[in-house]
């Protein structure tokens, strides 16, 4: 009985600030709501929320396409970068230590300060990037400016924030393959890239699930990034779907279509959390 | 003959690799060498073309400057007190649970662990209005109590301090007992000291997480007596337009990020083992 003791202060803390508000949330999508009349006379609107959301918003819709557009181009490129880099490092390397500190140095380091830093560096009449096109002799860009260039160049900055993170993880999937191994297949008679091939990739397919996994999460959600790097624009060609809900809930107040974006965007982090249990789950 | 050729191979191939590697090194530095660089030029070094790298005079008056123009120290303070607060709380909410769940058996438990894994599965934004609406009606808005308390259990560092608590052998604990320790007294003295580095990478990842926290503090904070330095910085953004701020959001942004670079240095090894910790149990 001392076990409930033990565990009781932190389920209620659960139950009250994350399972409570879980239920609340889908309540609230259901209604119409400003969060100043009271909870028990918020009029009932039924699917109405999810419905105009789905047909009739084109600015949901477009910060859908932008914040898939975003996931995409940042989990691709960042499990790339971060799995070469790893493969680097974990080959024979001077001073390991060291490089490994530098590419994971920005991912420690306040998403709020380095987006402040990257809009400066990407100004298109100031910016460090046109001054060094100019010295190559190449023409400036307008990068965040762009209605073209905006969303890469904010996927360049989050990819360029967090691909120490991905780096990390595979650098202890790697150690965590035994050196047998490759000894072993060595003595047979494999060279280099048979054993990348047949050794080093299929052990490190689980970290591999779950980089791309936690990637697509956090990309899902990013906020921090396009919120001080373009505040969504150059008109809503960075607006995405958790920077467009915090609009809607806390500019607009209307919570009813707020909560009903967060719900539909958790259907989307909770089907990705599903396959990714039933994937680990056939391994077993 | 090929003894020479192989060496040869790999010199290139070392060339390759050291080339790739310092080429990425400079792409991940350059923006913090040149906001530090910026931090200190005057608007028209900034602006200047061709590119200039280094002020011909360092104005570190640029900080003095924005002393002047956000609550600097204030800044530091709350940051500081909110993410202390969080990350002891984290610790000991998270051990106390993992604790429990890992070494008594009670009707339940196995249930009541599943749901606290439910509860990872759902992200902050989609609570994110609810639980601001639970803060104003406890009126903790713009309070630290409304930066603190939201934050002081998760899932996450529950299993986390669960699964290192399995391994911990039992024998040490009813060793405890028999000599006639107290429950909480053998999870504060016995439990607690042989958890040191879960509850080092559980520190670290909690610290770095909230000190860098955005959303949750912009919804929550009206006062600037209340800022955190993400929100300080944020404030900074309203004058983006002028390239004569630039100097200061680029000191802003170094004041922020210093000392948290010289704290990673300090404790590279944690971070790493931290992390690495997070993705093998993942």
């Amino acid at each position: 009985m001392v076990g409930y003791a033990f565990v009781a202060p932190a389920l209620a803390f659960l139950l009250v600030f994350a399972f409570l508000p879980f239920v609340f949330t889908i309540y609230v999508s259901l209604h119409e709501w400003n969060m100043l009349t009271p909870v028990s006379s918020m009029p009932f609107r039924g699917l109405e929320n999810y419905r105009y959301l789905l047909l009739d918003d084109p600015l949901f819709r477009q910060t859908f396409a932008n914040t898939v557009t975003f996931a995409v181009g940042n989990v691709a490129l960042s499990t790339l970068l971060g799995l070469t880099v790893a493969l680097v490092l974990n080959s024979r390397v001077r001073f390991r230590t060291f490089w490994r500190a530098i590419y994971f140095l920005p991912y420690v380091t306040s998403s709020v300060a380095i987006a402040i830093v990257w809009a400066n560096i990407y100004n298109a009449n100031y910016g460090l990037l046109n001054g060094i096109l100019e010295m190559l002799g190449l023409p400036p860009q307008r990068f965040l400016a762009s209605v073209s260039q905006a969303m890469p160049s904010v996927i360049a900055v989050a990819v360029w924030h967090s691909v120490g993170y991905f780096m990390i993880l595979f650098l202890a999937g790697l150690q965590n393959i035994p050196g047998e191994l490759y000894d072993a297949a060595k003595v047979d008679g494999a060279g280099d890239w048979q054993r990348f091939r047949f050794i080093t990739l299929p052990l490190l397919k689980p970290t591999m699930l779950f980089v791309v996994v936690v990637n697509t999460l956090i990309s899902l959600q990013v906020f921090d990034l396009v919120f001080i790097l373009t505040n969504g624009g150059p008109v809503n060609a960075t607006n995405t779907l958790v920077l467009y809900m915090y609009r809607t809930a806390f500019e607009f107040t209307r919570m009813g279509r707020a909560t009903a974006m967060a719900i539909l965007l958790f259907l989307i982090t909770f089907a990705i959390t599903l396959v990714q249990l039933h994937l680990l789950r056939e391994r077993r | 003959m090929s003894r020479r050729r192989l060496t040869a191979a790999g010199f290139l191939l070392a060339l390759l690799k050291y080339g790739a590697l310092s080429a990425g090194a400079i792409a991940m530095m350059l923006p913090f060498i040149w906001m530090v660089l910026s931090s200190l030029m005057a608007p028209h070094e900034i602006m200047a073309r061709p590119l200039v790298w280094f002020p011909a005079r360092p104005q570190f008056e640029n900080y003095a400057r924005l002393a002047e123009v956000v609550p600097l120290g204030r800044m530091y303070l709350n940051s500081l007190i909110v993410t202390i607060a969080i990350t002891a709380g984290v610790l000991f909410t998270s051990s106390l649970a993992g604790y429990g769940f890992a070494k008594f058996r009670f009707p339940g438990r196995d249930t009541l662990f599943i749901s606290v894994l439910a509860t990872m599965m759902i992200p902050f934004f989609v609570v994110l209005i609810p639980v601001f609406y639970l803060v104003s009606r406890l009126g903790w808005v713009d309070s630290y109590l409304g930066l603190i308390v939201p934050n002081l259990v998760t899932a996450f560092g529950i299993f986390f301090m669960r699964q290192y608590i399995l391994s911990l052998p039992d024998e040490l604990l009813d060793a405890a007992r028999i000599d006639g320790a107290s429950e909480f007294g053998i999870y504060w003295r016995i439990v607690l000291p042989l958890c040191g580095p879960a509850l080092g990478a559980l520190a670290i990842l909690a610290f770095v997480y909230h000190w860098n926290s955005f959303l949750w503090p912009l919804i929550v904070v009206r006062s600037p007596e209340l800022w955190t330095i993400p929100l300080g910085l944020n404030s900074l953004l309203i004058y983006a337009s002028s390239p004569e701020v630039v100097n200061l959001q680029m000191a802003g942004a170094t004041l922020a990020i210093i000392p948290v670079l010289i704290v990673f240095v300090l404790l590279q090894r944690w971070f790493v083992q931290g992390i690495s910790l997070t993705g093998l149990k993942g």
